[in-house]
């Protein structure tokens, strides 16, 4: 029976992320174009291009997606985020015509929850965005589960690597109802083995102490 | 058109797949990853509970168990036990394990022609045919006749339902259907597709409550 010990804590998909995530740590580290509405003082440091002491209004630079969202407020306007060249227009349209065709681990592999995070950040292209991050789930859902439900035994390796992050896990939860299907139809599931934890630490057996 | 319907198989079955029905509603999936899905050997323990006709070749008294009462054996006379029982009196060579009507080649054949010509499921042999072909042909092969035919057969007709189950779960997200009806589908064939599909809905749900 393969229950696990440990049970990592799942991304929250959507708008809302889970704190002790580790995806969504990971997510948060994506960086975004911003451009400065005020002036940072003694920041200079963090803009490697100019020499400057402090960061200048208008400043265009990458910050991470964690500070970004701390700093974002509507009304007193400290930045303002620009998208990202995925979920712009001319990319938009590419993902309405066929989703399967892309490469989503290179477009970042957090696709879907940095589009998720970005929705924070009051674009008049909102609607749109959340709507292409739904079409394109739905169109490559078909693939990721012809593949994970197939492939047994084989290396999947070609399989995943054009998925992102949300769909290389939903291809882990499918590829384990296939392999625990055909472990029990084999008679596997039946047979006792030896524990993973034991194998990793390495009990030293009787017959090794004594001599 | 979708093919499933909430009713026939156990009770957690239906729970756990109707609770990835309405797409509108919050999950609780947000914090914690329950475990979503069956062992496949939990299934097969819930379909040794079926009933199986055997002649015994010892006599017994009436036992009176917790789950219910077995009859008195006599030798050479036929009596329903469970399977769990059938197959330890098998291993332990007092018995003969008489295969159930379903478990013939000319049936077996009428109903894998069937299913390959339906477009939804069609009315299964026994609630956990797969488990029963397993274990009987495993244990009791030599007293069921063409056993190897009758394997090929049983796996015939659960390829076919398999791939009708994958072109519905195909068909509900894609269209993003409300819900979705479960006829004559059975627990393990609901059982592999299970973690996959309600992970599939979760984020189809959280992606479309971005969208509002």
């Amino acid at each position: 029976m393969d229950t696990q010990s440990y049970f990592p804590v799942p991304p929250g998909v959507g708008m809302e992320e889970n704190f002790l995530s580790l995806d969504d740590i990971l997510l948060s580290h994506e960086r975004l174009p911003i451009r400065t509405e005020c002036t940072f003082p003694r920041l200079g440091f963090l803009e490697k291009s100019s020499d400057t002491q402090d960061i200048p209004e208008g400043t265009k630079m990458e910050l991470p997606l964690w500070l970004t969202k701390g700093l974002y407020e509507r009304k007193r306007k400290v930045v303002s985020v620009e998208l990202p060249k995925v979920y712009r227009e001319g990319w938009r349209t590419v993902f309405s015509a066929d989703p399967n065709v892309v490469d989503l681990h290179k477009m970042g592999p957090y696709y879907y929850g940095l589009g998720s995070q970005m929705l924070h950040f009051d674009s008049p292209e909102n609607p749109e965005i959340a709507q292409t991050l739904l079409q394109t789930f739905i169109a490559r859902f078909r693939r990721t589960m012809d593949s994970s439900q197939n492939a047994y035994n084989e290396d999947t390796s070609a399989l995943v690597e054009r998925l992102d992050c949300l769909e290389k896990a939903l291809f882990r939860s499918g590829q384990s109802g296939l392999n625990g299907f055909q472990s029990w139809e084999k008679g596997q599931a039946s047979q006792l083995t030896a524990s993973s934890l034991v194998l990793n630490y390495r009990k030293r057996k009787i017959t090794d102490v004594q001599p | 058109m979708v093919s499933f319907v909430t009713a026939r198989p156990a009770p957690h079955a239906a729970g756990t797949i109707c609770s990835a029905v309405p797409v509108g509603r919050k999950f609780l999936n947000t914090h914690t990853k329950k475990q979503t899905d069956m062992d496949p050997s939990e299934v097969e323990f819930l379909a040794e509970k079926e009933m199986v006709k055997i002649i015994p070749n010892f006599s017994l008294d009436k036992v009176f168990l917790i789950g219910g009462d077995l009859g008195p054996f006599n030798p050479g006379l036929p009596i329903d036990v469970p399977v769990w029982l059938a197959l330890n009196l098998k291993q332990r060579q007092k018995c003969r394990i008489i295969p159930p009507e379903w478990m013939d080649v000319e049936k077996l054949e009428e109903m894998r022609d069937l299913e390959r010509k339906e477009d939804m499921f069609t009315p299964v042999p026994s609630p956990y045919y797969m488990e029963l072909t397993k274990l009987l042909l495993n244990h009791a092969s030599d007293n069921i006749p063409k056993a190897d035919e009758i394997r090929t057969l049983v796996k015939d007709i659960w390829d076919t339902r398999i791939a009708k189950l994958r072109l519905s779960a195909d068909s509900f997200i894609s269209q993003q259907e409300a819900y979705a009806k479960l006829d004559n589908l059975t627990l393990m064939e609901i059982n592999t597709i299970r973690a996959f599909l309600l992970d599939t809905l979760n984020c189809m749900y959280k992606l479309r409550s971005n969208v509002q």
